[in-house]
C-alpha cells in the first residue's frame, strides 16, 4: 500500500471531527469505528441514517455532524441517498453548486438494514451505479430494539428471540460477496480495533466513485454481553480468530489486507461474550465449538488454494 | 396502592428489578403494573423503571408522580437533575439509596422529611459485573420494606424472571437478594400504600397550546454543527479514567483513536487529555494504552473539584 497517506500508526488523526455527547452506549464499537471513519471522510458529507441505534447520535437539537444528516425509514436509506445525489447533481448542473461544493453521499445503517430490510433498495442502487457510500456498522443484531436476531447474527449466538441451549440456528449472511457479486466501485470490511487498516480503505473509498460499501464490525457491550472496556480487546479477537476476514474487493479482485498468521481458536474470541456462554456452560457445547471453527478453518483453506 | 419507583442507570438491572418485584407481588395475588422508563440514552445513562401493586384493578397509568417508596441504585444519581429522583418524593415516601453514607447524611444533605433507609454499598461492588446483582438486590429490599411479600413469592419470582440466563445466573443472584431481604427486616413493612386517586379529582397538568405551523417551520431542522458536545454524557460516567502524566510516553495517541466517543484530545505537544465533560467511563483507553497508564477510579472517590472540561 505504498500510495496511501497512512504508512504508520503515526499518521491517524489525533484530532477529532466527530462531536461527543451522542446518546450511544458506552463503549459501542459502532461509534468507535465512525469517529475514525468519519476523522477521513470529513465534514464535506451528506448523512442519511435508517431506523438502528446510530439513529440516536442526532436526537434533535443536537447533532454531533459538521455537516448534514437525514433520517429514513428502516429499508430506505439507499433510495434516501438517491434523492440526495439527484439534488446535488441538478445544483451542480445549474451552476448553484461548484464542484469544490460538492458532497459525499453516504449512507449510514446497522445489519438489520443492511443485511436484511434494506437490502432490495441497496441492490436497486448499486444497479443504478448510485455514486454513494454505504457504512454498515454490524452489530449482528437488532441492537437498538433490544438485540433480536438479524440476517447478521452468527450461528450459535443468544439474542433475544434465540435463547435455546444452542442459540441463533441460523448462519450469518456474506454480505462482503452479496456486494462483490453486484461488481461495484469497491467494497471492504473493517473494524474499529484496526484503525490504521480501516484509515487505508476509508481513503480508499474516499477517492472512488460509484457504489461503495464499508462494512465494519461494531463490537456491542449491550447486545453480546461483555465489559464496555473490552470493545477494542475483541474487535482484534476477531480478527485474530479469523472470525472477521480483513479483506477489500476493487477492480473485479477481492484482496485480503491482514491474514492472521497463526489464527487463534475461535473460543478466545466465543467465551469473553455472554451471548456466546451457554457454548461453555452449563457443559462445553463440543459438537457446536467444533462446527463454528471448522466453517472459520474452511474459509482460510478455501482462500489458500 | 403502592407505587414504587427505582432508579439507576442503564445496565444495572432496574429493568430486571421492576419485573421481579412485579412478579412478586402478583404471586402475593396483587394487581400490578410494571415498566421501564428509558429516553434516548443508554448504558450508563440515568434510567427507572416503576411497579405499581393494589388489591383491587388498577387504573392508573404513566409514570409514577407521587411514590410510596423510591429505591437508588446508585448514589451518583442523586445529584444529577436529569435523573430526577426525588421527583414526588415526600414526608410519606421511604427513600432506599443504595450507598456509603449512612441515612443522617441524605437525610441532611437533601433535607428529607421522611424516612431514610441504607443499603451499603459492598467494596466488591467495584466490579461492574457484580454490579448486575444490584437489580435483584434493590426487588428484594423494596419487597422487605412493603412488608406485604413473603421470602417464597420473591424466590419464586426471581427465578422464573432470570431462568433465561441460567441456573448459574439465578443462584449467585439469590444467595445476595437473600442477604438483602434479612438485612432489612427491622424495617419490614415501613412503607405504607398510598391512596388510590379518583379520575374526578384528576388536575389537568397546564398545557402549552402550539400553533400548527407549515412544515418547512415546524420539521425538526438542526442548523448548527455538533451541538451535542452540549449533552453533558460525563454524568454517565460510574468510573473515572485518570492519565498518570508520568507514564503516558505520548506514544501513537492509543487512548485517543480507540475512546468511542471521541473524548480525548492530543494537544500540539502529543499529550493526551480526557473531556470528562462528555466521557462516559467504558474504560477502552484504560485497556488500550500499551504503558498502562490510564487507571481508572470510582467517580465518587475522584476529586470533585476537577475541571470537567479536561485540563487538569
Ligand atoms: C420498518 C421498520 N421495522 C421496524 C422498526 C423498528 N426498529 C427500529 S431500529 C431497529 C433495529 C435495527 O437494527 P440494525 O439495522 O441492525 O441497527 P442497530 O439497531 O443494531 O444499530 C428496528 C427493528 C423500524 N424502525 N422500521
Ligand atoms: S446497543 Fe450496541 S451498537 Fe447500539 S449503541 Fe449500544 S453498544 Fe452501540
Ligand atoms: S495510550 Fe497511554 S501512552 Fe499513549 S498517549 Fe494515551 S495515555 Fe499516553
Ligand atoms: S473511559 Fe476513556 S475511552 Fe471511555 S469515554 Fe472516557 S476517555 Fe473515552
Ligand atoms: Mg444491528
Amino acid at each position: 500500500m505504498s500510495e496511501t497517506r497512512f504508512q504508520t500508526m503515526k499518521d491517524l488523526p489525533s484530532c477529532h471531527l466527530l462531536g461527543t455527547g451522542t446518546a450511544l452506549c458506552a463503549g459501542c464499537g459502532g461509534l468507535e469505528a465512525l469517529h475514525e471513519i468519519y476523522d477521513i471522510l470529513g465534514e464535506k458529507t451528506v448523512v442519511v441514517n435508517a431506523a438502528g441505534c446510530m439513529t440516536l447520535l442526532a436526537v434533535y437539537p443536537f447533532t454531533p455532524f459538521r455537516g448534514s444528516w437525514l433520517y429514513t425509514a428502516m429499508a430506505s436509506a439507499p433510495a434516501g441517498a438517491q434523492g440526495v445525489r439527484d439534488a446535488l447533481d441538478i445544483l451542480l448542473a445549474k451552476g448553484r453548486l461548484t464542484a469544490e461544493e460538492d458532497l459525499q453521499t453516504v449512507v449510514l445503517t446497522g445489519d438489520g438494514a443492511a443485511y436484511g430490510m434494506g437490502l432490495s433498495a441497496t441492490s436497486g442502487a448499486i444497479e443504478r451505479g448510485l455514486d454513494f457510500l454505504y457504512l454498515c456498522y454490524d452489530n449482528e443484531g437488532y441492537g437498538n430494539t433490544g438485540q433480536q436476531y438479524s440476517g447478521a447474527t452468527p450461528h450459535g449466538a443468544r439474542t433475544a428471540t434465540s435463547k435455546g441451549p444452542c442459540g441463533y440456528p441460523g448462519y450469518k449472511k456474506d454480505l462482503f460477496a452479496i456486494w462483490a457479486a453486484h461488481r461495484p466501485a469497491y467494497v471492504a470490511t473493517v473494524v474499529g480495533a484496526e484503525p490504521l487498516d480501516l484509515a487505508r480503505k476509508i481513503e480508499q473509498a474516499k477517492n472512488r466513485q460509484g457504489p461503495r460499501l464499508i462494512l465494519s464490525l461494531a463490537p456491542c457491550p449491550t447486545g453480546w454481553d461483555f465489559d464496555p472496556s473490552e470493545t477494542a480487546q475483541i474487535g482484534r479477537l476477531a480478527v485474530q480468530t479469523g472470525v472477521w476476514p480483513l479483506k477489500e474487493y476493487r477492480d473485479g479482485q477481492v484482496v485480503h489486507t491482514k491474514v492472521p498468521q497463526k489464527r487463534l481458536p475461535v473460543e478466545d474470541y466465543l467465551k469473553r461474550q455472554g451471548r456466546f456462554a451457554h457454548l461453555f456452560q452449563p457443559q462445553r457445547n463440543e459438537a457446536l465449538l467444533q462446527e463454528i471453527q471448522a466453517r472459520i478453518d474452511a474459509y482460510w483453506d478455501n482462500l489458500q488454494s | 396502592m403502592y407505587r414504587i419507583r427505582f432508579h439507576g442507570r442503564g445496565g444495572q438491572g432496574m429493568k430486571t428489578a421492576s419485573r421481579i418485584l412485579g412478579t412478586a407481588f402478583f404471586n402475593e395475588g396483587f394487581e400490578v403494573q410494571d415498566a421501564p422508563r428509558y429516553g434516548a440514552e443508554r448504558r450508563g445513562a440515568p434510567i427507572f423503571a416503576y411497579v405499581r401493586a393494589a388489591r383491587r384493578a388498577i387504573y392508573e397509568r404513566g409514570v409514577i408522580r407521587h411514590p410510596d417508596l423510591v429505591i437508588v441504585a446508585d448514589e451518583t444519581l442523586v445529584a444529577m437533575p436529569a435523573a430526577a429522583v426525588l421527583q414526588g418524593v415526600d414526608a410519606h415516601c421511604v427513600v432506599l439509596i443504595h450507598s456509603r453514607e449512612p441515612a443522617p447524611v441524605w437525610q441532611h444533605r437533601l433535607n428529607l422529611a421522611g424516612p431514610v433507609v441504607i443499603l451499603p454499598l459492598a467494596e466488591e461492588r467495584e466490579d461492574r459485573l457484580a454490579l448486575r446483582q444490584i437489580g435483584t438486590a434493590c426487588a428484594a429490599a423494596a419487597a422487605r420494606l412493603v412488608g406485604v411479600v413473603a421470602w417464597t413469592a420473591l424466590e419464586q419470582a426471581l427465578r422464573d424472571e432470570l431462568a433465561a440466563l441460567g441456573d448459574a445466573l439465578v443462584e449467585a443472584n439469590l444467595g445476595p437478594a437473600r442477604r438483602v431481604y434479612d438485612f432489612l427486616s427491622p424495617q419490614q413493612g415501613c412503607v405504607a400504600p398510598g391512596p388510590v386517586v379518583a379520575a374526578e379529582g384528576y388536575v389537568r397538568p397546564d398545557w402549552v397550546e402550539l400553533a400548527f405551523e407549515d412544515a418547512r417551520v415546524s420539521a425538526p431542522a438542526i442548523h448548527a454543527a455538533l451541538t451535542s458536545e452540549q449533552v453533558q454524557t460525563g454524568q454517565w460516567r460510574t468510573l473515572r479514567p485518570v492519565i498518570d502524566c508520568a507514564r503516558c510516553k505520548g506514544c501513537w495517541w492509543v487512548c485517543s483513536t480507540f475512546c468511542p466517543d471521541g473524548a480525548i484530545q492530543v494537544d500540539e505537544s502529543g499529550r493526551p487529555r480526557i473531556d470528562y465533560a462528555h466521557c462516559k467511563g467504558c474504560m477502552v483507553c484504560a485497556a488500550q494504552c500499551p504503558h498502562h497508564a490510564i487507571e481508572a477510579i470510582p467517580e465518587q472517590d475522584a476529586p470533585p473539584a476537577e475541571d470537567e472540561r479536561g485540563a487538569k
